[in-house]
């Protein structure tokens, strides 16, 4: 497993919205679920790491290059599917890939072919002919076709139904284990996560939270729940997102908290709740990198 | 940059840019402003931005392998083959319009080497003013095009004004035959040098603004 991403320091002011030393790292032949609520600054981070938006300050390294100095080789070996495919609506799939191929050295037509097999995609179609599933399916499938080592996705699942989720996040899972390619994509959606994810990066507000593996994010955090009247001053200071009604609360505490909070009940946390119950609290710091 | 401009051919020029060369055929109208009949290009040219505006065409050519500044040197080069095809298209009707007709145009200067000239400055005039405002925002098109086409009416009305008030430039220039061949042929390297410089500039004005603009 080698490092081929790294982000670090990235900083970005807009009126009203800042990126705040942002740095996370992505190790090859990985899926990577960025999670944020919407607004915190994912599809920023995304576009300031492919130089379509121009950070304040930071490095941004793919392939151990940097995007300033080597952004046409990193591009040949990156594919960037924001969505779905919203552009030429009215341009056939076959057009769109005749342009598309001449950029890539590495296009595979043979490849394309079986993608477009394999999805069920009609090249004749055209693109505003496609349901959003079809086209992020289609998006793959060109990206896929020039052997792109690492996917980048902006909210390639929003907007599909269950079923055409549960497909995408498999085919994610394929192309990881038998392309040896590396995804990287963000969503709010986290039973995604659940499902796919090997690693989690966390942004809030602009800030990284926590960037590490799913399963030791997940192990990290416990849900405490009991009477609102029980809960010691210590405990509550160290709940993270505590939410009280009717004479109980609930609250999300770090595992290595877990000896404050007997006598209560407690329970596994999921990504959900984790993101739930931390951007319920102003405390946002409680969830270090 | 190849690829590119297959890319602009294939996806970006619409037909209408085509179908505007055949505006020429206006300088066979015995009496009219010939001018008019390049102004349509740059019609066509806006409709392309435009266009591209709703096809999202930015956001397509920026997921592509390229920096950001490829494809506004894409985007020129279009622009400057449609407009020189403008051109090109033109000089045969033009001699077919004086091969038809000896009667002078009333409206206008004549369809001569001097009318080719005013019209690379409203190109240039153009160029320099609708593309920088339109990368200045990467989707802006109506702004830049109504002040870019009342500055091309303005170099008409000053060219127009020029021909026939300036003394002797009305004989020289707006005539046809070869007694003043090489005045009018200044004339039409002077706009030409002026396309040139203009458009060279526009190019980088383009290039910076864009660079600096978040997509």
């Amino acid at each position: 497993m080698t490092e081929i991403v790294s982000v670090t320091n990235l900083n970005k002011t807009y009126p009203g919205f800042q990126l705040k030393n942002v740095g996370f790292s992505i190790q090859s032949g990985r899926i990577m679920g960025f999670i944020g609520r919407n607004g915190a600054g994912k599809t920023t981070t995304m576009k300031s790491m492919l130089n379509l938006v121009h950070p304040d300050s930071g490095e941004i390294r793919f392939f151990g290059m940097d995007i300033q100095q080597d952004e046409f080789e990193i591009k040949q070996r990156l594919s960037f599917i924001s969505g779905g495919v919203n552009y030429y609506a009215q341009s056939k799939l076959i057009v769109i890939s005749d342009v598309y191929r001449r950029f890539y050295p590495s296009w595979d037509e043979s490849l394309y072919q079986a993608y477009l097999a394999r999805f069920g995609l009609d090249p004749q179609k055209r693109i505003k002919e496609l349901s959003q599933g079809m086209g992020v399916k289609f998006a793959l499938a060109l990206g896929l076709s020039h052997h792109a080592e690492l996917l980048i996705l902006d909210e390639p699942t929003s907007g599909l139904d269950p079923i055409s989720r549960d497909e995408l996040l498999t085919i994610f899972e394929q192309i990881v284990d038998q392309e040896g390619a590396t995804v990287f994509f963000s969503t709010h959606i986290t039973s995604d996560l659940d499902k796919c994810a090997d690693d989690i990066t966390y942004i809030q507000d602009g800030k990284i939270l926590a960037s590490m593996g799913k399963e030791a994010l997940v192990d990290s955090w416990r849900i405490v729940e009991g009477k609102t009247e029980e809960l010691p001053v210590e405990l509550r200071g160290r709940l993270t997102g505590l939410h009280e009604r009717r004479g109980e609360f609930s609250g999300l505490l770090r595992k290595e908290d877990l000896g404050m909070a007997s006598g209560f009940k407690v329970s596994g946390a999921d990504l959900e709740s984790i993101m739930v119950y931390s951007e319920r609290t102003a405390t946002s710091e409680k969830l270090a990198v | 940059m190849k690829n590119l401009l297959y890319k602009e051919f294939k996806l970006s020029v619409q037909p209408l840019n085509f179908l505007f060369l055949a505006m020429a055929a206006m300088l066979l109208i015995p009496s009219y402003p010939y001018e008019v009949a390049f102004f349509y290009q740059t019609l066509g040219i806006f409709f392309i931005f435009m266009i591209g505006n709703t096809n999202n065409d930015l956001f397509f050519t920026t997921l592509l392998p390229v920096r950001k500044r490829d494809a506004v040197r894409a985007r020129f080069a279009t622009v400057i083959i449609l407009e020189l095809l403008q051109m090109v298209v033109s000089v045969p009707i033009a001699f077919l319009r004086n091969r038809l007709t000896n009667a002078p145009n009333l409206a206008g200067v004549e369809a001569n080497l001097a009318l080719f000239g005013v019209a690379f400055v409203m190109y240039a005039v153009f160029n320099l003013i609708f593309l920088p405002m339109f990368y200045k925002t990467g989707y802006k098109t109506g702004v830049p095009f109504l002040v870019s086409g009342v500055a091309m009416g303005l170099v008409v009305v000053v060219a127009e004004a020029a021909i026939n008030l300036v003394p002797g430039w009305k004989a020289a220039l707006d005539s046809i035959g070869p007694a003043y061949l090489p005045q009018q042929l200044l004339a039409l390297v002077g706009g030409l040098v002026l396309f040139v410089v203009l458009t060279a500039l526009a190019y980088k004005m383009s290039v910076e603004r864009f660079e600096h603009l978040d997509l």
